[in-house]
């Protein structure tokens, strides 16, 4: 009978313990392979969702992120300088902003976004047709909902800069679309104007002034290359790869994530130790004269302690593959409650699967399942047959 | 050749209210076929010796040869395979494995040394037979009763073909009827050929042996010969 075999034999007959063991090295997985997920899910995401709009370059002026630098005026005569560029194939000049739709007695806040007229990439347009001059706006389906309007109808705009509100008249403009924004969160308003009329609503004249512009890489080049020439034809941009911008939130917030996650990995790793190497610690205990008799009737050392590893590698392994379904069901729960958090983007996702988290988390049920094997092992490796089978009798 | 020959044991446990000499000075030769019952007051070092005589604990002093070899230097792995071949036990508490049936039992050294499923399959039945157990083959121990159980663990010992078979009190948790049929087993495991050395307080026992040497203090004092 192979030690495997022998082992399983073991557990069953105490499945209580087995039991016990599994479940605990399950709910201790779930929560590592969460960790895993968690500690680059976010970066991932983002990853993916930067890559999603179709540009791989952000110029603004300065390192400020989007919509807190200074603003760039004559956007769109910048971008039609950039377009020239042989290393660039597409610029959008792209201004965020924040207003209110007067509806009822109660305005709603928006998230206004402005882009050139007839722009690729900025928005989706869903239903009708892209905002093609001044006066003219998309909403999404959310704002299209909150007033109960049809595409055609009027909107009113007000800016939510409090000051300016009171003394300028709300901006009215006509529905012409309904769009999908890029960044949309959950339950979010968003509305899509031209530059101008952003400019307008934030309380200025009209002026062409975004706050980023996107870019995206011509064929044949790279987007350091492309960076290169943006800044050198514009010296008062600074552009940022997708790259560059994933490394700034892995350096910056996105940092804590991965650090919370080692914590917790390290000690979740810690309790499944504790649990199995007490099981088996326990388990070997007990069995002290069946193992002395079987090592008097010839069983090698060796055999003895394969029989307590096997032990481990069944308790552990079935906990860590248990632990995948629920880890993965409890990540979805997770990742559901953290997306309730006001302006997380519906496509933003903390816990991200990927095959490195699997091998990861094999890797240290692996090692776990060793660590944890190593004390009842040198139990056994040492257990004396004669004074244990002697204990035995006298006891 | 004897099946083993122990010369000048002796086996000192080094306790912290100083040195307990179990077994001193002991000389004994087994030959093949051989009975030898080992008696004397609690605690005089009979278990001490038949461990010894076992090669599951290492003598401070003397030499042991098993078939002729000995086994003071050998490691834990040639320890083991002469135990697993040459040296079946028998204990007072059965030792059997309670996650296993009875037929499982008595495979298990043979699986351990390799023997192939087809002839330990063969060998269970025979041995089976042999204690008389056949219908328990699937039973657990939990669902024997003692003697029934030493009956298996006796079975398990002889598994591998043992020339010798060493028992611990194998009565001892018996009642008198039931310890006499294992007493008459083991007559019969001696009459087809298996040395024995047996440990037991039972006098009546005893004198099935062809030889009763008797301890006292770690030390042989007397051998009769019963016949
Ligand atoms: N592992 C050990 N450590 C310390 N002392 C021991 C050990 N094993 C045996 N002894 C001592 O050696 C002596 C002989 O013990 P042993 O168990 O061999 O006696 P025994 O003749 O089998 O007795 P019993 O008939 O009660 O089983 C006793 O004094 C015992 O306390
Ligand atoms: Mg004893």
């Amino acid at each position: 009978m192979s030690a495997f075999a022998f082992a399983l034999r073991s557990l069953v007959r105490q499945p209580a313990r087995a039991l016990l063991g599994i479940a605990g090295v399950a709910a201790v997985g779930a929560l590592l392979f969460d960790m895993l997920l968690l500690s680059n899910g976010l970066v991932i995401s983002m990853e993916r969702m930067l890559s999603t709009t179709g540009y791989d370059l952000r110029a603004a002026i300065g390192t400020a992120p989007p919509g807190r630098g200074p603003l760039i005026e004559h956007a769109g005569a910048i971008a039609t300088r950039l377009r020239t560029l042989p290393e660039v194939a597409r610029v959008t000049p792209l201004r965020l902003s924040d207003g209110l739709v007067v509806h009822t007695a109660r305005p709603f806040a928006v998230r206004v976004m402005g882009a050139e007229p007839g722009s690729v990439g900025a928005w989706t347009v869903l239903e009708g047709r892209d905002v093609r001059a001044s006066g003219e706006v998309l909403v999404n389906q959310h704002v299209l909902e909150l007033l109960d309007a049809r595409v055609g109808g009027p909107l009113e705009l007000r800016t939510s800069a409090p000051g300016v509100r009171t003394v300028t008249p709300p901006f009215r403009v006509q529905i012409v679309g309904v769009a999908d924004f890029p960044f949309e969160s959950e339950r979010g308003s968003t509305v899509g104007l031209s530059l101008e009329d952003v400019d307008r609503v934030s309380g200025g004249g009209g002026a062409q002034s975004a706050d980023q512009l996107l870019i995206a890489t011509a064929q044949g080049t790279t987007p350091a290359a492309a960076k290169a020439a943006v800044e050198r034809a514009v010296p008062t941009l600074t552009a940022m790869t997708n790259a560059q911008v994933l490394v700034r939130l892995q350096e910056g917030g996105l940092s804590y994530f991965r650090q919370i996650s080692f914590v917790l990995t390290t000690v979740t790793i810690g309790f499944a130790f504790l649990l199995v190497t007490v099981l088996l610690t326990v388990s070997v205990n007990q069995r002290t004269g069946e193992i002395a008799a079987l090592r008097a009737l010839g069983f090698s050392r060796r055999r003895a302690i394969a029989d307590v590893f096997a032990e481990a590698v069944l308790i552990v392994g079935s906990g860590a593959v248990l632990a995948l379904p629920v880890g993965l069901a409890l990540s979805r729960l997770l990742d559901w409650i953290l997306k309730g958090i006001p302006g997380i983007p519906a496509s933003l996702h903390f816990f991200v699967f990927q095959p490195r988290a699997l091998l990861i988390h094999g890797l240290l049920f692996a090692f776990t399942a060793v660590a944890a094997a190593l004390y009842p092992m040198r139990l056994v490796a040492t257990l004396p047959i004669a004074a244990t089978l002697r204990r035995e009798v006298v006891s | 050749m004897s099946v083993i020959e122990a010369r000048d044991l002796t086996r000192v446990f080094p306790m912290p209210a100083g040195p307990v000499t179990a077994v001193r000075g002991v000389s004994l030769a087994v030959d093949p076929g051989d009975f030898v019952a080992l008696c004397g007051p609690s605690g005089c070092g009979k278990s001490t010796l038949l461990h010894l005589l076992g090669v599951v604990d290492t003598p401070s002093s003397g030499t042991l040869t098993v078939d002729g070899e000995d086994v003071a230097t050998l490691g834990d792995v040639a320890r083991s395979r002469i135990r697993l071949r040459k040296i079946g036990f028998v204990f007072q508490r059965f030792f059997l494995l309670p996650m296993l049936t009875a037929a499982e039992n008595i495979e298990l050294p043979m699986a351990e040394a390799g023997v192939s499923k087809s002839e330990r399959a063969h060998r269970v039945h025979e041995l089976l037979e042999y204690v008389e157990l056949s219908k328990r083959a699937d039973h657990r121990p939990s669902q024997l009763s003692g003697g029934e159980m030493q009956r298996i663990a006796i079975a398990r010992a002889l598994a591998n073909r043992p020339r010798l078979l060493l028992a611990d009190e194998p009565t001892g948790e018996l009642d008198q009827t039931t310890g006499q049929h294992i007493a008459e087993l083991l007559d019969r495991v001696n009459a087809d050929g298996t040395a024995l050395v047996i440990v037991t307080h039972d006098a009546v026992f005893a004198r099935r042996a062809r030889r009763i040497l008797t301890m006292r203090d770690g030390v042989l004092v007397s051998e009769e010969r019963v016949r």
